[in-house]
């Protein structure tokens, strides 16, 4: 069922516009990540699904029916979470319950579980001002999860980890996945790769490609012939852009990859071009475009 | 429990927290007792550290119970007002800065329980340190100099409250539409000071400025009886703090609160 629908969302600031023309929706139980350059535009449409922004244009859809007040649906971690520092852990989080109308129990029950599950029950007791980053970005998705939103949205959660810290929170999101939709942005390629059902790729406030994870990787998917020499081998590189089975080549210092439309032919092509010219080569290797590759063609476009 | 009343318990532990609710208070009491005891030791501090000739005769008519307080209210439109003002400069503009302000407004709460929080924090603060300071200040007063009618004290105390709630919806508000806590203070300060200004420059002109309240409060000290003018500016006075309530609402809801 779809939970979440934006179209034609548009924020502008001044004469440019940071999200421009958006459409994309959300299935119920999926797990999206929005994945961008910075200043693509991510934290602008978190925001404005959010309610906290009013959008310049554009129209988003809860269930089927045009969104007044999304808030009591939706549990958002901000890119930069806050807190009132003199709370301790636990009363922050039976205040933000309270503020999503629990009552004082219910409240306090919940913190109490999710404390437990963040992992953050030895420090409920302590003032946040003494919480380290890590520490800080699980109470901030604990706050997200206390009224039990149907929607998540996590605005970089792991950005600003270390790798210990980076696998806690990408754990615990893989378990709150189990039971609630989540539309996280992320310029880690590889958390998207791991941990999402669907991507949403923006640049410059444009959703440039979009779909399950699986369909994209499929379709963009492209035999890619990755090789390195023992020097640089510029001249020979220049000409073989003007081979009909050659589509790309990126070359860093002795290392260059080469996107092919056809791999049996241009394989067969480019060897023999390199044993006849005696080239130095040190490595020829076959493999396929990652998610990465589709990311940097997306944002050098 | 509704987030109002959540939002409001919260204003009242910060403010135990970091001990507002404590020197605030003391503050005015001190600007309260020190009035009625210079007051009545004025003679003997002249005498001791005056530098006077020999044999000098000191004709100080000690004041009356009802001029001491009024010298005490004038303290607390002075340094009083500077200290609520700066006690309440961050009180929205610290918590946008900080961002938390977004974390609260990312639940379901309506604007206005945000800002009205903020508003019956500041009163409780504002009045409880005027009520008591106030308090204490007439018990010296009686003690050392003459007993002022309660009646005219309970007065007195209502009427300049109202002056005080005017100066902190006014700090509100400026904290609302500003983020630097040190423009908010001078801003709120400046305007303040132009109000009084004006309304004592202009006098007759000016009956309906929340400013006349700290008049009213002084006649009725000394006399007992209102002036005519008090009605109109007591109706202004409430319409603008209203205004200015409704505004702060309205411009905070347009905000961005989160970064
Ligand atoms: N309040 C604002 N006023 C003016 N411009 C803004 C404002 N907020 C964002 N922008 C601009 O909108 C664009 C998108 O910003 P946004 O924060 O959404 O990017 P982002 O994808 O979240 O980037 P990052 O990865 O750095 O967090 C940027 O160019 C930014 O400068
Ligand atoms: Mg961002």
């Amino acid at each position: 069922m779809e939970l979440l629908k934006a179209s034609d969302l548009v924020k502008g600031y001044g004469n440019t516009n940071a999200v421009n023309g958006i459409n994309f929706h959300i299935e119920e139980g999926r797990c999206v990540s929005l994945l961008g350059p910075n200043g693509a535009g991510k934290t602008t449409t978190l925001k404005m699904l959010s309610g906290l922004l009013e959008p310049t244009s554009g129209s988003i859809d809860f269930k089927g029916e045009k969104a007044k007040d999304l808030r009591p649906f939706i549990g958002y971690l901000p890119q930069y979470p806050a807190f009132y520092n003199w709370m301790s852990g636990k009363e922050f989080l039976v205040f933000a319950g309270q503020l999503a109308k629990l009552n004082r129990k219910e409240a306090e029950k919940r913190s109490e579980e999710l404390l437990e599950r963040m992992g953050l029950a030895n420090a409920k007791k302590r003032k946040i001002r003494g919480y380290s980053g890590g520490m800080k970005q699980r109470l901030g998705l604990a706050q997200a999860l206390i009224h039990r939103p149907e929607l998540l949205i996590l605005d970089e959660p792991v950005s600003a980890l270390d790798p210990l810290g980076r696998r806690e929170v990408l754990d615990m999101m893989r378990e709150i996945k189990k039971e609630t939709t989540i539309l996280f942005s992320t310029h880690v390629l590889h958390d998207a790769e791991e941990i999402s059902d669907s991507i949403l790729i923006m640049h410059a406030g444009e959703i440039a490609i979009s779909g399950s994870l699986r369909s994209v990787m499929e379709e963009y998917r492209q035999p890619i012939l990755q090789i390195e020499f023992e020097a640089p081998a510029a001249d020979w590189l220049k000409s073989i852009a003007s081979y009909s089975f050659v589509s790309e080549v990126n070359i860093q210092g002795n290392k260059t990859s080469i996107v092919l439309k056809d791999m049996v032919n241009g394989k067969q092509t480019l060897l023999k071009d390199i044993v006849e010219r005696k080239l130095p080569v040190r490595k020829f290797e076959i493999s396929q475009t990652t998610l990465e590759d589709l990311f940097m063609r997306v944002v050098k476009s | 429990m509704t987030q109002w009343t959540v939002l409001y318990r919260k204003e009242m532990t910060e403010m135990v927290r970091n001990y507002k609710i404590l020197w605030i208070p003391i503050v005015f009491i001190l600007l309260g007792v020190m009035q009625p005891v210079s007051s009545y030791y004025m003679p003997e501090i002249l005498d001791t550290f005056g530098d006077l000739p020999e044999g000098t005769i000191l004709e100080m008519p000690l004041p009356t119970g009802a001029e001491v307080l009024m010298q005490v209210l004038s303290n607390y439109g002075m340094l009083g007002v500077l200290i609520l003002v700066l006690s309440a400069m961050g009180v929205v503009s610290s918590e946008r800065q900080s961002g938390v302000a977004g974390m609260v407004m990312i639940k379901p709460v309506p604007y206005s329980s945000y800002i009205l929080s903020k508003w019956a924090g500041l009163l409780t603060i504002t009045l409880i340190s005027l009520f008591i300071g106030y308090v204490a200040s007439w018990y010296y007063t009686s003690l050392l100099i003459e007993t002022v009618a309660f009646e005219r004290i309970f007065q007195s105390v209502v009427i300049y409250s109202i002056w005080l709630v005017f100066v902190v919806t006014l700090t509100l508000f400026f904290s609302t539409i500003m983020k630097g806590n040190a423009s908010v203070a001078f801003v709120t300060i400046l305007v303040i000071f132009s109000i009084s200004s004006v309304t004592s420059i202009l006098g007759k002109n000016m009956t309906w400025s929340p400013a006349k309240m700290p008049e009213h409060t002084g006649q009725v000290l000394l006399s007992g009886e209102l002036e005519s003018g008090f009605l109109l500016a007591l109706i202004t006075t409430i319409a603008i703090i209203i205004v200015v309530l409704l505004s702060s609402i309205q411009i905070f809801k347009q905000k961005e609160l989160l970064e």
